[in-house]
């Protein structure tokens, strides 16, 4: 075990008294509370951390923030391995381990690094030109052998074993961030009563306070820190910690993600992992803070070199040096800052490197106070060392070169703006001359900034401008804020004029750490007319990676600008769009995976169909017995059974999932009229009858039963798979096309439980269902009969003589909470007569015997002239679809019509789907006469048949034509014959 | 043998009365469903919404709502679920009596529908029973800006739901369709786990 | 994007289906000479960048066919009221 060789004697907000263990590529080492991996890899001193994406060069640790490009690993182990974590962010654990990725064999000897050598073929635009042709060498060669070579960490490949939760939150003020500006943001805010919610993405409150060490009111800022977090909690504010704020939608909707659990080994018991937050908020203040440029000079991406303020970060929360000789290289006042909070701590800082061309005057007084030597308007201009920084040589104006030893190298080129909330609505940022920075443009409704995030980057600057935020947040959602004491700070330097970039001729100067993006990639997409931001982003995948280019964006901008000769905000940059940093999958799915994937609706017999060993099929939500195996059957087997069944004795089976729409009130038959081809207003109370429903434009939208219970009474089943869209479209008439009918709809698909009781015996069986009474003969209860009864002892029932087998056949409703023990009663008392149940596989082969349409005839391209119900199109009344269904075009003969079809061969299969042309005539598209919508194995007829639309087909009965599967490559000879197959003359539905 | 039927809850085998999930502090949430509830739907007739009203208050005492919220009349909820549309909730006309009785009231001014067999009603309630909704409901339940006879339809975890408030311990009601009890079931389980709750005999 | 139902209070998006243009008028007459008319009605809508009157429905809520203004370019909504003003009358 390493000792912790670069934590500091003292100092940072780190509990030193508690030890935690954890391993990093196998390696056990020490860290303490409060750490995160990265303070904690660098207060063991490694440098080294992960392989970059496409050249596998060596990476350490860039930033201290959720920004970071580098330093990505594989974060746990097993079912719970994350990928591509960054170490920045990840809280340290007792028990953490964490893998370096992307490279092979070892970190420290990566074979893949070769990639280095091939830059010049792996440059901008290199996947567009290599890979052209021949389009099969993309997966078989080059798309294996990119995968292997350039990429990221591995995702687990066994099931996420933790929870993840979803919630909802409202409130009146959202603000995000809690550095100096958002806790002074949600202070006046909660002050004046509103209700707030504070979201951090830390797990401690203070954002750029935590890093720095600055006074408010005269004392160390953190205690105001304190003090805020304290007054928060009295007030009403929810404070989230550990949540991002990642995404923002429209009407003040936004999304954040919580890790409620990814800081300890495992989640306790019953506790989820993390929670997805959609939050609305009436008003919401953005307080993100700003991001550090760092600066695009040859190497700047070895291990050692960081961002100016992340050395801080470490040094003065962590209490971690990074190294023990520091150069520090920037181009702003601010950065130097570095060098002090270094040299106050020990650290020798051996060169302050200005790239500015005017020598500045505070940056002299801290080198002083530093005691480091100051190398104004002069750039680092090489870096020596692979695996680590060795030694930089500093260019001088003179043309003199110092060689200076060091192992940290802190750069600076200045702040940018979190403002990549502020765009997600399609806001566009504007260039800020004097911050050399973009800042946020036009907010969407609802939305502010405050502090760095809106280019106010002093620390009084910050506290004003939170304050401010705060109270006009709390003013439009109606609170009249007091007046409160101003926090006193002092505004920090915050003089920039960047450079950007430095011209070395050495080495690769990178822009896009994360994917491997540098200068030459962008001069040269540039010379090749890439001009554009979004263009320079397709074509060099500059900001691509999963940092969204959080720290290279700007620069990236500026190169361009350079090479067009044009200025920073004249180029502007690419659109940020959420998620801010990367978001699971898992936290997305919450608790919609596995069976829970989406809600299943159960029928009320799957209790028991499931004891029967029922396999289930689902049927839009529903989930329905597709068929009931016996012992030693195939599945055909069991579909055959269940049809014969029903087709020699009596089968059952559970319809109660066809949509249920009650129809009342005094125009209730007026109505149905209107939305129906066919009439209804003339239908007796006690009958039923086929109806037939069109869109307006004409075709066919849904057919079903609809019996008539009492005078202004009907009951309207649709198909399962419309019951919604029918029930919006009825109270779209009902509400919007004819508001002066007096006519109630409601759904009852939910109440009635129904059962099809379908066959020769099904009359026997119901007689020993239906309390006595009631007479359910074929005289006194005709087909097409309903009417409201009584069964097994005084329950209410609703019983209808529908078929749909094409047999005698029933259908009995009773109240769901009834559902199981009918299904059991019918099953018992259809015992003596043979009764079996039948899924809704048999019950399909069923009406493809028949010839009923279903889903596959209607299927939005059908009329009712296609399908063979041109008579049912009443002529005395106006209804939905009328007129567009009397277009010459729909009536035109010559349009494919409902037809069944025979194989020839009785030992063939139609398949579905399969395309029908003349007998002799080639298989093209101009042939193309037609389609098979439905297919069945009949156990009746002893082989397969099928239904299909045909051009003129009912003309053409007796035709063989040629079933054309080109899917498969089958065709079968077919005869053309009228859809019903078994008693055409219906006679057994009437018995 | 077939008689009389049983009357089957669409919870049936997944309620069990005992105590779950976290077991740290306070219990979370107590669940109990409530069966044998008479529910029906009640929709005014065009043009009869006053002399509806008007029926509503002689029989039961009660101001049908004309938003989303829930009056008491007597022996009988009234939840504003639309406009010109209730649901009504009893206990004293338990199951199908309630459409029976409200038709007879309410003939020629309201269609009403029984809805008994097709809802499972389950009462949430205590210190979490916010936290617990809040994880499926998209509504804000705050008592500043839902009152405590608030009402909602709407939908928790992509099902459908009617809610009501029934006190400010606080406690709330909700009616889902009685197929998705399974899927409710183990949504809401998930959900109150994290604060621990316990389910009550229905 | 969020809808206040006159009835329900402001909800979410995914509780509301959109059908489109509320100010089409479906035509009464039958005749022959209708055929424009209905063609107009069936099929040709305006696509305006601007304010537009459009029918949602609010089928995880109340079920109340709405009227809603937007202004197509900013989701921005100026108006919401029932479809059927006749509703509960
Ligand atoms: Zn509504």
């Amino acid at each position: 075990m390493t000792s912790q060789s670069n934590r500091l004697r003292d100092g940072g907000l780190i509990d030193r008294a508690k030890t935690v263990r954890f391993s990093f590529d196998g390696e056990t080492l020490t860290g303490y509370q409060g750490d995160t991996l990265a303070s904690a890899l660098l207060a063991n001193g490694k440098k080294l951390v992960g392989r970059s994406f496409k050249y596998h060069r060596p990476r350490g640790i860039l930033t201290a923030g959720s920004e970071e490009p580098n330093a990505l690993v594989e974060l746990r182990t097993g079912a719970r391995r994350e990928p591509n974590t960054r170490a920045t962010t990840i809280e340290l654990y007792d028990g953490l381990e964490a893998a370096s990725q992307n490279r092979w064999p070892s970190l420290k000897f990566d074979v893949m690094a070769v990639n280095q050598l091939f830059a010049p073929i792996f440059g901008a635009g290199f996947y567009y030109k290599t890979f052209m042709w021949p389009a099969s060498f993309w997966e078989k060669v080059y798309e294996p052998a990119i995968r292997r070579a350039a990429g990221l960490g591995r995702a687990a490949s066994a099931p996420d074993p933790d929870h993840y939760d979803k919630a909802h939150a409202f409130c009146d003020v959202l603000v995000i961030g809690s550095g100096p500006a958002g806790l002074a943001t949600a202070l006046e805010a909660a002050r004046a009563g509103a209700r707030v919610i504070l979201a951090e993405e830390d797990f401690r409150l203070g954002g750029r306070l935590l890093a720095e060490r600055y006074e408010i009111d005269g004392k160390p800022a953190l205690d105001w820190v304190r003090a805020a977090e304290e007054e928060l909690a009295s007030l009403d504010c929810r404070i989230l910690r550990r949540t991002t704020v990642f995404g923002v939608y429209d009407g003040g909707t936004y999304a954040a993600i919580e890790r409620v659990n990814d800081h300890v080994k495992l989640p306790p018991a019953h506790e989820p992992r993390q929670r997805l937050w959609k939050i609305v908020a009436r008003q919401a203040v953005v307080a993100a803070g700003a991001i550090e440029r760092p600066i695009v000079f040859g190497d700047n991406d070895r291990p050692g070199i960081m961002l100016a303020g992340a050395v801080r970060t470490y040094v003065n929360r962590y209490g971690v040096t990074p190294g023990r000789r520091a150069v520090v290289f920037t181009d702003n006042d601010d950065a130097f800052q570095t060098a002090v909070d270094l040299a106050d701590h020990g650290v020798e800082v051996v060169a302050m490197v200005d790239a500015r061309a005017m020598p500045s005057v505070k940056a002299k007084e801290i080198a002083a106070k530093a005691k480091a030597p100051y190398f104004a308007n002069s750039v680092v201009q090489r870096v020596r060392g692979r695996q680590a920084v060795k030694s930089v040589d500093i260019a001088a104006p003179n043309g003199e070169v110092h060689r200076i030893d060091c192992d940290l190298l802190a750069m600076s080129g200045g702040w940018n703006p979190t403002l990549h909330l502020t765009t997600h609505l399609n806001g566009k940022p504007v260039w800020n001359a004097d911050l050399s920075a973009l800042v946020p443009g036009a907010l969407p409704p609802g939305m502010s900034v405050a502090g760095a995030s809106a280019g106010q980057f002093g620390l009084a600057a910050c506290l004003a401008s939170g304050r401010l935020a705060g109270t006009e947040a709390a003013k439009a959602c109606g609170f009249k804020p007091k007046r409160h004491k101003a926090p006193k700070a002092a505004d920090e330097s915050t003089e920039a004029s960047p450079v950007w970039q430095v011209e070395t001729s050495r080495g690769k100067a990178f822009v896009d750490f994360q994917n491997d993006v540098t200068i030459s990639d962008i001069k040269l997409a540039a010379r090749e007319g890439f001009r554009v931001p979004e263009h320079l982003k397709r074509y060099t995948t500059l900001g691509m990676a999963t940092d969204q280019g959080k720290t290279g964006n700007l620069n990236g901008a500026a190169v361009l600008a350079n090479v067009t000769g044009r200025y920073v905000g004249a180029v502007g940059t690419t659109t940020f769009r959420p998620p801010f940093t990367p978001v699971a999958i898992s936290a997305l799915a919450g608790h919609h995976r596995g069976p829970d994937f989406r809600p299943a609706r159960l029928a009320p017999s799957h209790k028991w169909a499931e004891e029967q060993g029922a396999v289930f099929v689902e049927t839009g939500p529903w989930l329905r017995a597709l068929y009931y195996p016996r012992a030693g059957e195939s599945p055909q087997d069991s579909v055959n059974r269940e049809v014969a069944n029903v087709r020699t004795q009596v089968g059952v089976c559970d319809v109660s999932t066809l949509g249920k729409i009650e129809v009342q009130g005094t125009d209730a038959g007026v109505f149905l009229d209107r939305v129906y081809a066919n009439t209804f207003s003339t239908l007796p109370v006690g009958k039923a009858r086929y109806g037939l429903m069109l869109r307006e434009d004409g075709f066919v939208m849904d057919d079903g039963t609809t019996a008539r219970l009492a005078e202004d009474r009907y009951f309207m089943t649709t198909t399962t798979a419309n019951a919604v869209k029918v029930m919006q479209h009825l109270e779209f008439c009902q509400q919007v096309l004819w508001p002066e009918l007096d006519v109630q709809l409601v759904s009852v698909t939910e109440q009635w439980a129904q059962y099809a009781v379908a066959g020769p015996r099904a009359r026997d069986v119901l007689q020993r269902l239906v309390d006595p009474g009631h007479d359910i003969s074929n005289e006194a209860f005709p087909y097409l009969a309903c009417g409201e009864i009584n069964v097994c002892g005084g329950v209410p029932a609703r019983l209808y003589r529908l078929s749909f087998s094409g047999e005698l056949a029933y259908e009995i409703g009773v109240p769901a909470r009834y559902g199981d023990a009918l299904i059991r009663a019918i099953m018992m008392e259809g015992a003596a007569f043979g009764i079996q149940p039948y899924g809704t596989e048999a019950l399909g082969v069923l009406r493809i015997e028949k010839g009923h349409p279903a889903g596959g005839e209607l299927n939005g391209q059908t009329t009712a002239h296609d399908l063979g119900f041109g008579k049912l199109l009443s002529a005395k009344k106006d209804f939905i679809g009328r007129f567009m269904a009397a277009r010459p075009v729909l009536a035109d003969a010559n349009r494919e019509k409902f037809v069944g079809l025979r194989p020839l061969d009785r030992e063939a299969r139609i398949r579905a789907g399969a395309h029908l042309v003349p007998k002799d005539a080639e298989a093209t598209a101009k042939n193309d006469q037609g389609y098979v919508t439905s297919i069945a194995y009949s156990p009746s007829l002893g082989h397969w048949l099928a239904l299909g639309m045909l051009a003129r087909g009912p003309e053409r009965h007796g035709e063989v034509v040629r079933a054309v599967d080109p899917l498969r490559g089958e065709e079968v000879l077919a005869e053309v014959v009228p859809p019903c197959f078994v008693d055409p003359e219906g006679e057994r539905l009437r018995v | 043998m077939s008689r009389p039927l049983a009357s089957v809850s669409g919870l049936a085998g997944l309620t069990v009365p005992g105590s779950y999930g976290a077991k740290v502090g306070e219990l979370g949430v107590t669940i109990a469903e409530r069966t044998g509830l008479g529910i029906a739907t009640v929709a005014a007739c065009k043009g009869k919404s006053e002399a509806l009203k008007a029926a509503a208050r002689k029989a039961y005492g009660v101001e049908l709502p004309e938003r989303s919220i829930v009056a008491s009349g007597r022996d009988i909820l009234f939840i504003g679920t639309g406009p010109g549309q209730w649901l009504a909730v009893s206990e004293k006309y338990a199951n199908e009596e309630l459409a029976r009785e409200l038709a007879g009231r309410l003939q020629g001014l309201a269609s009403v529908a029984d809805q008994s067999g097709g809802r499972t009603v389950i009462r949430i309630s205590g210190p979490r029973a916010r936290d617990v909704l809040a994880k499926g409901l998209p509504i804000d339940l705050d008592p500043r800006v839902f009152p405590s006879n608030g009402a909602a339809t709407s939908t928790i975890s992509l099902m459908g739901v009617q809610l009501w408030q029934a006190d400010d311990t606080p406690a709330y009601e909700l009616a889902i369709f009685r197929s998705l009890s399974g899927s409710f079931w183990r949504w809401l389980a998930a959900s109150a786990a994290e604060f621990g709750y316990e389910v009550k005999p229905g | 994007m969020r809808i206040k139902c006159p009835y329900c209070g402001e909800r979410a998006l995914e509780e509301f289906t959109y059908r489109g243009d509320a100010t089409v008028k479906r035509p009464r007459s039958l005749e022959s000479d209708a055929a424009e008319a209905w063609t107009d009605y069936v099929y040709f809508r305006h696509n305006p960048a601007g304010l537009h009157r459009e029918h949602w429905y609010h089928g995880a809520g109340c079920h109340a066919w709405l009227t809603v203004t937007r202004d197509t370019r900013t989701h921005e909504i100026v108006a919401v009221e029932f479809a059927d003003k006749r509703e509960g009358t």
